[in-house]
């Protein structure tokens, strides 16, 4: 077959060589020593920490302002259903870069959101909002959510919404029903959105750039700014390497979810 | 099922919802209509002239130029090499089958960063570093679980009835695929190659390891094009695109439905 034979040849010979890459350091130093300075240098360990904390925070927020949207998507929507589907989708065809400008021209010092806040009279000087990890987080949300949304979305359609009704008639309230019934129901959409959510979390760099200014330096940022700047293409290849093998960990729970769920 | 009127809360959070997705794209629509040639709010003046720098720039539109190119190109490598797996393996049931088919969508899974850093290097090493070729293949492999992932699901829609029925009348396997089979997952053909060009199209991650002086594609001269100014000349660049795919979106909307789109994405 010859897409298996494709991807053997490009995907995974690369990432495969890029492992190597990883390994052996150039010049006799010892095979890990990328690594051994991965998990003894602070600024490493620390950037390790907030890729994750970054993506797990995301997740987090994406999945409590997702939920009730997915929710009024499938019980309540009608004719509002294409529109909603199609406001959700139609950001992810945007450029990164043009979601990246817009926030930057809502949060920076002269932005819309100082311009209107001044306007009203409720601050005097203006916020310094961009460049923080607050205005990262608000870019990665936003760029993530609909990702959310769907995933949920396509769970909540499968669950019968006669098994709420019957909660109602023995005398639940709206939110029992929804806390105690709909939610673990859910679980496994929750699940698969807030693992493709994490995963792509885990591996943006471009909201980051603009947005986080620096506030937090995350690996696919240092991958990144080491390509770029102190071409120390051994580190990066570790940190793509660390990527790479939590991306595999998430891919191999993401796969026992499938499975437990019985859709393939 | 009887839909029980929602409760105006939920409206209100819906409409903040919204306006939380398409706030930073509505100013950046605004933005690229101002006069002034730096970003701030109030906005003074109203101009075309953005629209007409954007356009005329040369970085821009070269890179536009190979943009294109790698779209359509990668689009294409991507569906013939990812068609045939996925008529291949949508009606196996088997361990194999479900294996090989979890292979074939996990670059899925795996960040673009590190896909681009990767294979940059491997293709240099087979002399592909920073060219044309390297980095159509690096875009058809990022395009090609696309089009396996909505060919297979279009395919397993598709009842046996109509191949069988050709069979009988004598159809030989290739007049099949061509003429019973291929018009009848053109639904899936034609979504799975839209969203890889725009993923394609889009694409920065990979693209930016790639990028040379005849390699460098739009995203990427609009990534360094707004490290170094914030001119609104970005934002009507940023406003055509957008035209673009959601004419790009209308089109699929109209063979394929969106509800099937949002279960490819």
């Amino acid at each position: 077959m010859p897409a298996l034979a494709f991807l053997a040849a490009l995907f995974f010979a690369a990432l495969i060589d890029n492992g190597a890459r990883s390994l052996v350091p150039p010049g006799g130093a010892p095979w890990f020593a990328y690594y051994q300075q991965l998990a003894t240098d602070p600024f490493y360990l620390r950037a390790l920490f907030e890729t994750v904390a970054l993506a797990f925070v995301t997740t987090l927020v994406c999945l409590i302002i997702g939920y009730p949207v997915a929710f009024y998507l499938v019980r309540h929507a009608r004719a509002g259903r294409t529109l909603i589907i199609f406001l959700l989708i139609s950001p992810l065809l945007t450029s990164i870069i043009m979601r990246t400008f817009g926030w930057r021209a809502i949060f920076a010092r002269r932005g819309l959101l100082n311009a209107s806040l001044q306007y009203l009279g409720l601050i005097e000087r203006p916020l310094d909002i961009l460049n923080s990890s607050a205005s990262a987080l608000i870019g990665m949300v936003h760029v993530l959510v609909p990702f959310m949304v769907l995933s949920i979305a396509a769970v909540l359609e499968k669950i019968d919404p006669r098994i709420e009704e019957a909660a109602e008639m023995l005398g639940a309230s709206r939110l029992q029903t929804i806390s105690r019934i709909t939610f673990p129901l859910s679980l496994d959409g929750v699940a698969s959105g807030a693992i493709l959510v994490f995963m792509l979390a885990m591996g943006s760099f471009v909201t980051l750039l603009f947005l986080g200014g620096g506030s937090l330096q995350t690996f696919p940022l240092l991958i990144y700014q080491q390509f770029n700047t102190t071409r120390d293409f051994g580190m990066a290849a570790t940190m793509s390497n660390v990527l790479m093998v939590l991306a595999a960990l998430l891919m191999f729970i993401q796969l026992r979810l499938i499975r437990r769920s019985g859709v393939t | 099922m009887i839909r029980r009127r929602a409760h105006p809360l939920w409206l209100a959070y819906l409409w903040l919802f919204f306006g939380f997705i398409l706030a930073p794209i509505a100013i950046v629509t605004i933005v690229a209509f101002q006069a002034p040639g730096f970003v701030a709010f109030p906005i003074e003046g109203f101009s075309f002239k953005w629209f007409e720098k954007a356009l005329t720039y040369k970085p821009f539109l070269d890179s536009l130029v190979t943009s294109f190119q790698i779209a359509c190109l990668s689009t294409l490598l991507a569906l013939l090499l990812g068609t045939p797996a996925a008529l291949a393996l949508a009606r196996r049931e088997s361990r194999w089958a479900d294996a090989i088919v979890t292979v074939l969508l996990s670059p899925l899974s795996v960040p673009l960063i590190v896909v681009g850093f990767a294979l940059l290097f491997y293709l240099s090493r087979a002399g592909l570093g920073t060219s044309f070729i390297g980095l159509l293949l690096a875009h058809t492999l990022v395009g090609l679980p696309y089009i396996v992932r909505t060919v297979i699901a279009v395919y397993r829609t598709i009842g046996r009835e109509m191949e069988e029925a050709g069979r009988m009348l004598g159809a030989t396997r290739w007049q099949i695929l061509r003429h019973v089979t291929l018009p009848l997952i053109r639904p899936g053909l034609i979504g799975g190659g839209l969203l890889a060009f725009l993923i394609s199209i889009d694409n920065l991650p990979v693209s930016y390891f790639f990028s040379s002086v005849s390699t460098v594609t739009l995203p990427v001269v609009m990534l360094s094009y707004i490290e170094s100014s914030f001119d609104p000349s970005i934002a009507a660049l940023s406003v055509i695109q957008l035209a673009i795919a959601l004419a790009g979106l209308l089109v699929i909307e109209r063979v394929w439905g969106v509800r099937m789109l949002s279960q490819s994405i």
